[in-house]
């Protein structure tokens, strides 16, 4: 069926929802930001403290130096920018690890672990973040066990750990689905060769395996740091007061602080960052849809 | 497998045990004791009176009615509005097609707190503030990349040859869609309902924007609870509030597993 005309029109409905309630206030809040305070700002602008107004034609970047050069939004965007690397990193690492050990062992040990990483995407975020945030405070869990044996735990409550153990938990179900997709994907005869020739198991996950998955692990490390770049519900109630997340700054400039132009120069840094990402992955795609049949 | 190897999986199948269930299950035991006095191993003591003060609490009755509401809707507008729109992206080819599906991508890279803050104008413009609507708006765009990309890729992995062999044999287009297509389609279709509906009984910083005071769901009950009951009200609560995913996890496990997710996120 090759009717272009009709293909369009059954696309348009998503992509005008989109187009209007997330397309629209992404260009709003851009003018915005850039101290425009007509139209569609003007309630915003109205109640907002602190606003740079524009001064050109084309707006100021007012808002975005006062932002950029407030040392505790440099400190906030370090420890995000800290959390995401080294949350994306664990998670990678725990799912190529689960995906590879399904691969090579049929063992009920092996479909159990997976069963069990892709519990947390069942797990409401609010619920997960405060299990984890009770599971490592000062008298939860791990400190009651280390108590009883005389070990005085460390209390990881409202700290950047908590930060990466929450961000790590929500984020594993995905990355552990992707990435075990794409290595189910390889096929038998490749692993099988590689084995005759008498390559060890490292090298054909090195050699073989994990090249051939290389799409889905990057997708599933964009989505991964994207989401854990622009997480509020994690950091907010597990995290420190300072430095905090962007995500938190966001919300805190917003309606604590009354700053809705600084919150949304926020926004827009989380979101350069996170397009930067986002690139890598249309690549990959793109990379990979060049070269298959179809 | 050596010992030491055999060893050392043992020792990281525990520890990710721990790490994954360990904090809901401790949690889950606070629903049940009156007090846990630190560094006490074992609970002052067991009671099920903390669920009497979250079943008599007529605010957190309306939280439980509210999400159990507004999680199918959400699905059905949502299943409504993209699922046509998946067929057309796994069947025709049409312009501007790619540049659609890396649009609905975009919507992800957003950070959401920002997106609702900016949200917030428009949605006074339009008087769609603690209304249904808005915030139905609000939960169906969370669903949006899940309802077009998983269902796209399931329409597409069903064979053309199926469709024509039935079109050949007499069918008419629709009777070819909903006799072949769909049918095939359907666990893909299962997975992506199943994921909205979870986005959906998730959402709460913008159901919270939009929908406070008026229209509390449950996690936006869950944040106050957290704050100003004690532990174990918020156990109770979050025990209520896993029940329902719980269940479609174990209704669903399957094709959740079976790489229905998976492909829906490569863009072809």
């Amino acid at each position: 069926m090759r009717r272009p005309g009709r293909g369009f029109a059954m696309a348009m409905p998503p992509m005008l929802l989109i187009l209007g309630f997330v397309g629209l206030p992404i260009v709003t809040a851009g003018l915005y930001s850039l101290g425009h305070f007509g139209g569609l700002n003007s309630t915003t602008a109205a109640i907002g403290q602190h606003q740079h107004e524009a001064t050109t034609w084309w707006g100021t970047l007012g808002a975005y130096t006062e932002v950029l050069s407030n040392p505790r939004f440099r400190s906030d965007l370090a420890a995000t920018v800290g959390v995401t690397i080294v949350s994306t990193a664990i998670v990678m690492v725990l799912a190529i690890g689960i995906a590879l050990y399904q691969r090579f062992s049929d063992s009920a040990l092996a479909k159990g672990l997976a069963v069990l990483s892709i519990v947390p995407m069942f797990i409401p975020v609010v619920i997960g973040s405060w299990a984890i945030l009770t599971f490592y405070s000062g008298t939860g869990f791990v400190r009651t066990v280390l108590a009883q044996v005389g070990i005085d735990g460390p209390v990881w409550a409202y700290t950047q750990t908590a930060v990466v153990i929450g961000s790590v938990w929500t984020s594993l179900p995905f990355a552990v689905l992707m990435v075990t997709s794409g290595v189910q994907a390889v096929p038998d005869a490749l692993i099988d060769a590689a084995r005759d020739a008498g390559a060890s198991r490292a090298r054909t996950a090195a050699g073989i395996i994990l090249p051939i998955a290389a799409v889905p692990i990057v997708i599933a490390v964009t989505f991964t740091s994207i989401g854990v770049l622009g997480s509020f519900t994690v950091p907010y109630l597990t995290g420190p007061n300072a430095p905090a997340m962007l995500g938190v700054d966001i919300a805190n400039y917003f309606q604590a602080f009354n700053q809705p132009q600084q919150s949304i120069v926020m926004a827009f840094v989380v979101f350069a960052l996170a397009s930067a990402i986002g690139a890598f992955y249309v690549w990959a795609n793109f990379r990979s849809a060049s070269g298959a049949v179809r | 497998m050596d010992r030491v190897a055999r060893t050392l999986l043992g020792v990281v199948v525990a520890g990710l045990c721990l790490f994954v269930f360990g904090p809901l299950l401790w949690l889950g035991a606070h629903a049940f004791v009156s007090n846990w006095t630190y560094p006490h191993l074992l609970p002052d003591g067991l009671t099920l009176r903390w669920w009497r003060v979250v079943l008599d609490d007529p605010n957190l009755a309306a939280a439980v009615q509210n999400s159990l509401t507004f999680a199918p809707l959400t699905v059905l507008a949502s299943a409504v509005i993209c699922l046509p729109a998946a067929y057309a992206f796994a069947r025709h080819d049409f312009f501007g097609r790619r540049t659609m599906l890396i649009g609905l991508f975009a919507t992800n890279a957003f950070p959401k707190m920002g997106l609702f803050a900016t949200m917030a104008s428009l949605f006074y413009a339009l008087d769609l503030m603690q209304t249904v609507l808005g915030i139905l708006i609000v939960h169906v765009i969370g669903t949006v990349v899940f309802m077009t990309w998983i269902p796209a890729a399931a329409f597409a992995a069903v064979p053309r040859s199926l469709e024509e062999a039935a079109r050949d044999a007499g069918a008419r287009p629709l009777r070819v869609f909903f006799t072949v297509t769909l049918p095939l389609a359907l666990p893909g279709i299962l997975v992506a309902a199943i994921m909205s509906f979870l986005a959906s009984f998730d959402e709460a910083q913008g159901t919270y924007l939009i929908g406070a005071p008026d229209y509390m769901t449950m996690p936006t009950q869950m944040y106050s609870l957290v704050l100003n009951y004690p532990k174990q009200v918020a156990a109770v609560f979050s025990l209520m509030l896993s029940a329902p995913s719980v269940l479609l996890l174990l209704l669903v496990r399957r094709q959740v597993m079976g790489g229905h997710l998976a492909e829906g996120f490569q863009i072809r």
